[in-house]
């Protein structure tokens, strides 16, 4: 199970933080935070993906972590999950936003996190692996996006989506 | 969702990311909440569109780190909108913000409901992300079947179905009743032959949750895995999107195989041989490529192969194959392959018969040590320290020694145990082992551990041929120029003890090794100098015949010391300056110590501790138990280090010094330090038996075996009850217990006693069972889950499992299979509702059978009163009304207690936390007082405020008076019991286990505990 998920970028803030397993305080995600960013700004390019969060996250846990630009991308998973997989799907998912923001930049995470929430719930759900076709994925947030505007515009349309949605 | 409809929004955050630092941000983040709270506030005027805006801030400030204490009832409130884009705020900031135990979840339970029913599927949608993120049990039982049923729909659109496959097995996780297995396997064998792969992926999620629970319920669904495995791998039959750079959904793949390694065999040939065929494939079909992404996804296929393999008992073959494999990916270029490479390498060394070609490989792995990778440095010493044997010790050990000067510090504490730990447990000859501890000593002071110089000690003292070589290496490392303190403890210890037996070679004269001592004793702190006073009076009397200048020297430290603060320093001081001069009667005195009873290493037991894990099963961690256990108990591997047990020798009984003790107990008390002459200095020289050996290195057995030390040792066993503390005195006798052949591992008190304090953890332990415990409270409801796991290769039979509640505790306890298969764990859920408040306890009473030995313990049950407290702190306004209103007893008793164990305050408040009383600092105008409130949770009383009033004298710790007060008079006097039992005496949390009877272990009750010689003898 994917314990957490955590975006921060290279000066430790962070973008997006999504914990699934354990509720935590904002102040003990914080601490996590930082731990985790301390471990990570101090790796070298060139080395493996894979930190054990033994001390972070508690016993048998694994962090994955990417490095794009100016963000790092954080899984935090059980021992149920395959390492490797795991980075697999951080690619599924910055390749995704990618896809959504045309050339996805820290700016666009920072304004858009609803949107990035999103697409989140649509490639993870409650820690496990829900969609890793990143087309499928962007379909679903097409239609969700279509809605949102649709219904902005007219106010008063009673909402009968699934009719319109279904293929 | 979209953010860029939000103006005020986006201002919000571009203010936040132009703050020139932290102060601004908070200041700027301050004023966003204040303005946010006055919205909410009056709630009338907001529209729908700056509700949602607000409620978008709130997550923003929160993921910033930020508290957001308020708004959630808004946030919740969202869910129930009409209109898209409002629910959907609600629905994904309530999982953000949200626990699954908050209340105001249960307040949208129909509504959420209703979304999953009706007929609108973004709503279907977003209701299930939220139920799969935060439902909790009221979730799983009101939504579980409607959750079901959109699963197994035809109508409904792929994108709901694998929400709900996956929303489904959040609700199994949170209660497993909600899937009727009978019903249900078949359902999931249809699910298996689904055809789009988004579905299939959640489908084989769920499955493997299920499988990880009862694989035998879901046998039908494994030729399936087994098909889909086929389709994807060998056909490469998905849908072009499905396949991630080149690879056929590797995530599918991967937990197909997942799923497999659940199921304990494959008997069926057939299915056995398509599914060997399709492994050979993805084995020998990856190849290292240039894109890195495609590396990772064929690699991540082929090691979750490799984990199936190992788990399916391949041919020989093919496991060779395997560790060929790995040798390969050691030593390639990306750097996670090789951490991986090393990673599958150790749990490869589960199986048999491969650790030989392993070891081919000890060189790769050598190098990896020195990988610019920390990950991989640490996996290079797992794998190190797990393919350890005689054979290779000698080599492994000596490159850890030499990676210990360059190692990063993170690690070294580490490679200091490990080395520490391999090179007592495979010594070819106790000389190297001495050699290995002095050097590690040497390169890493600091993280030597006193019980692995003990052990140096406790090896040389029983061993008489290694004495006149330690001296001679203590003597060696003692002359450097920067010398560690332990060195200076073990060196000294060993040279007052047998320096006396090279006293003719150059240096090694009494004079000239009082010199070299001495000159570190201005260094040393005071836990040092006890022993290096002991080694002078030593030195003295191993000078014969008498220098008189050397006398003089070694008088005038005793002297100093005379009146020294310590009073231990002192004693000692004194006692040697008298017994030293007694001229010869000091021999009968100051005789070398004896040996040492043969015993379970310290250090290996500690070891083992730090492997006890109980949470959640999974055969991955299954597997990884199995392995470090085995890295680090040789029981499992055949006895072939046999040179350590040729130096061992087998000791008088543990009896037979004790009576030793006893009749030389006056002389004991004096000084602690010494031990008479044994007037029988028999030991008789045993044949090395597999017994012997055995017990020193096996985790499980922790005495030996020699009846007599047995039934002299049975009152000393760290399981039997420790002390006339208030808890023990409710505690069951375990004395009959011990008629049984099995003795616990751990003190059931002590286990019991932490339990009490937190919800998770090990209950009991033998050398068959390992019962763990994790539980949940929620209001007066609470539920544990028992681990009932066989440690064993053999099953446990006739296991029972009956509960004795107590009268206030409503407890079920779910079926205990009769049997235990090898290796496996079961989980027990037990289900209490608390009535009222009572201090009795709820037994547990297990039984099982392991060959012919039946095994029967009563164990007491971690559901007591603060399970059932939560801490409340209360304001002055809110504490003195109701102070007042209950005047009296029997709702307000008041007592002194006395025989109070002697803490500080901020002790007290620390206690008074753990048993979830939450104190209010300076409600009490006087500081010597403590003011504490909680909630207690009952069916009878539902939640009831209880304050509690503490009146400390600070001339007298011993004593001080109490006030319990809450609406109930029962609770009033339970409340006030369970204080006072815990003020009286502090259970133990954890800690070395200290004999608890006196009489028949004097040395220990009196023995200063920084000598190493009564140190061991405490922990007989």
């Amino acid at each position: 199970m994917i314990e957490a998920v955590l975006v921060m970028n290279t000066q430790g803030k962070p973008r997006l933080t999504k914990f699934y397993h354990h509720h935590m305080t904002a102040e003990k995600q914080q601490e996590m935070i930082r731990e985790i960013y301390g471990v990570l700004c101090s790796r070298a390019e060139n080395v493996s993906n894979f930190i054990e969060a033994d001390a972070i996250f508690g016993p048998n846990t694994r962090l994955v972590y990417k490095h794009y630009a100016t963000l790092y991308f954080v899984f935090v998973f059980d021992t149920t999950e395959n390492e490797l997989a795991m980075l697999d799907l951080i690619q599924v998912f910055v390749e995704t936003l990618d896809k959504c923001f045309k050339n996805v930049c820290e700016l666009d995470v920072v304004f858009n996190f609803g949107k990035i929430h999103t697409i989140l719930d649509e490639i993870i759900f409650g820690g496990q692996v829900l969609e890793t076709n990143c087309i499928e994925v962007m379909k679903s947030v097409d239609e969700i996006m279509k809605l949102e505007r649709s219904s902005n515009t007219i106010l008063l349309a009673p909402i009968v989506t699934s009719g319109r949605n279904s293929r | 969702m979209a953010l860029s409809g939000m103006r005020g929004l986006s201002v919000f955050i571009s203010d936040v990311r132009n703050c020139q630092n932290k102060e601004q941000e908070r200041q700027r983040v301050d004023k966003e909440l204040g303005n946010i709270r006055t919205r909410f506030k009056n709630e009338k005027g907001l529209t729908p569109y700056e509700k949602k805006k607000y409620v978008w801030k709130m997550l923003y400030i929160y993921m910033l780190g930020y508290d957001v204490d308020f708004g959630h009832m808004e946030a919740v409130s969202l869910i129930s909108a009409p209109k898209y884009p409002e629910k959907q705020v609600g629905y994904i900031v309530t999982s953000c913000l949200l626990n699954e135990n908050h209340d105001f979840l249960r307040l949208v339970i129909n509504t959420v409901r209703n979304d999953i029913i009706g007929r609108n599927e973004t709503f279907q949608c977003l209701a299930l992300t939220m139920v799969g993120n935060i439902g909790g049990r009221e979730f799983a039982e009101s939504l579980a079947p409607d959750v079901q049923k959109l699963l197994i729909s035809s109508s409904c659109r792929p994108l709901v179905r694998k929400k709900a496959a996956l929303c489904l097995l959040r609700l199994y996780r949170k209660n497993s009743d909600v899937v009727n297995v009978d019903g249900w396997s078949d359902r999931m064998a249809q699910l298996l032959d689904e055809r789009d792969i988004g579905v299939l992926t959640s489908v084989m999620s769920l499955l493997v949750a299920l499988v990880a629970n009862n694989h035998d319920a879901y046998w039908s669904c494994l030729p399936k895995c087994v098909k889909i495995l086929e389709r994807l791998a060998r056909s490469q039959d998905v849908p072009p999107e499905y396949t991630y750079y080149g690879i056929p959904s590797p995530w599918l793949q991967v937990k197909t195989m997942r799923a497999l390694q659940y199921f304990p065999t494959i008997e069926d040939p057939n299915t056995r041989r398509s599914l060997f065929e399709v492994l050979q494939r993805i084995l020998m079909g990856t190849d290292v490529v240039k894109n890195v992404n495609k590396n990772n996804a064929s690699h991540a296929v082929l090691f979750e192969a490799l984990a199936l393999v190992m788990h399916l008992d391949a041919e020989k073959e093919m496991m060779s194959q395997c560790v060929a494999l790995l040798g390969k990916f050691i030593a390639v270029r990306e750097p996670n392959i090789r951490y991986l490479g090393l990673e599958n390498m150790t749990r490869m060394l589960m199986v048999t018969d491969v650790q030989e070609s392993i070891k081919r490989h000890q060189a790769q792995i050598i190098t990896s040590l020195k990988d610019p990778d920390i990950s991989i440095r640490r996996r290079a010493l797992d794998l190190l320290y797990g393919m350890c044997d005689v054979t290779n010790a000698k080599d492994i050990v000596e490159e850890l020694l030499q990676y210990l000067s360059t190692a990063d510090f993170v690690m070294r504490e580490e490679l200091a145990l490990k080395a520490a730990i391999l090179a007592e447990k495979f010594a070819p000859d106790l000389s190297w082992y001495v050699d290995v501890i002095l050097q590690l000593i040497d390169k890493a002071g600091d993280f030597v551990s006193d019980d692995i110089w003990y052990r140096v000690v406790q090896f040389v003292t029983n061993n008489e041929d290694l004495q006149p070589y330690a001296a001679a290496k203590a003597r060696e490392f003692l002359d450097k120029p920067a010398v560690h303190e332990t060195m200076v403890k073990v060196s000294s210890y060993l040279l007052g003890e047998y320096s006396h037996l090279l006293a003719r070679r150059p240096g090694f004269s009494p004079k000239e090794i009082f010199a070299m001592i001495n000159d570190k004793l201005p260094t040393v702190s005071t836990s040092t100098v006890p022993l290096i006073l002991s080694t002078y009076a030593k030195i003295l009397m191993h000078t014969q015949p008498p220098d008189p200048e050397l006398q003089d020297q070694i008088w005038t430290i005793f002297n100093k010391y005379e009146s020294f603060i310590d009073v231990e320093i002192q004693q000692r001081a004194v006692e040697y300056f008298a017994l030293s001069r007694k001229g010869a009667a000091l021999m009968d005195i100051l005789a070398e110590m004896p040996k040492f009873p043969e015993r379970q290493s310290a250090l290996l037991k500690r070891a083992e501790d730090t492997e006890v894990d109980t949470a959640e099963q999974s055969a991955i961690k299954m597997r990884t138990q199995q392995q470090t256990s085995n890295a680090l108990v040789v029981t499992d591997q055949p006895p072939a280090n046999g040179p350590l047990s040729v130096g061992l020798v087998k000791m008088p009984s543990m009896q037979h010094a004790n009576d030793t003790n006893l009749a030389d107990q006056e002389l004991i008390h004096a000084n602690g330090a010494m031990v008479l002459m044994d007037p029988q200095p028999a030991p008789v020289a045993a044949p090395p038996s597999a017994d012997l050996l055995g017990d020193l290195l096996s985790p499980l057995a922790i005495e030996g075996p020699t009846a007599a030390s047995v039934s002299s040792e049975q009152n000393l066993m760290p399981g039997l009850e420790s002390g006339p503390d208030a808890v023990g005195a409710l505690a069951l006798t375990t004395v009959e217990e011990q008629s049984n052949s099995v003795q616990p591992i751990g003190n059931i008190t002590e286990r019991f006693n932490a339990l009490c304090l937190k919800d998770s953890g090990v209950l009991y332990e033998d050398p068959y069972i390992q019962i763990g415990i994790k539980a949940e409270w929620h209001a007066h409801h609470g539920r544990f889950v028992l681990f009932l796991g066989n440690k064993n290769t053999s099953p446990l039979a006739s296991v029972q499992a009956v509960l004795l509640p107590p009268s206030h505790l409503k407890m079920e306890l779910s079926l205990v299979p009769e049997i235990i298969p090898p290796r496996a764990q079961v989980q027990c859920p037990l289900e209490l509702v608390n009535l009222r408040a009572s201090r009795e306890v709820a037994v547990l009473d297990l039984s099982y059978k392991f060959s012919t030995a039946m095994v029967n313990v009563k164990l007491r049950l971690p559901a007591v009163l603060n399970k059932f407290l939560q801490p409340i702190s209360v304001t002055a306004e809110e504490f003195f009304p109701q102070w007042r209103s209950l005047s009296g007893p029997p709702l307000k008793l008041q007592e002194v207690v006395r025989g109070v164990k002697p803490m500080s305050l901020p002790d007290m408040v620390s206690l008074f936390n753990s048993l979830h009383l939450a104190v209010s600092p300076g409600l009490d105008p006087n500081t010597n007082n403590l003011v504490a409130s909680t909630t207690f949770f009952s069916e009878t009383t539902r939640a009831m405020l209880c304050l509690i009033r503490v009146e400390t004298d600070p001339s007298d710790r011993t004593q001080l008076r109490m006030t319990i007060a809450s609406g109930d008079p029962t609770l009033t006097f339970e409340l006030k019991e369970f204080i006072k039992e815990h003020l009286v005496s502090i259970p133990v949390a954890s800690g070395p286990p200290l004999p608890a009877q006196p009489p028949s272990q004097p040395a220990v009750s009196n023995a200063s505990f920084t000598d190493p010689g009564a140190i061991l003898a405490g922990l007989l």
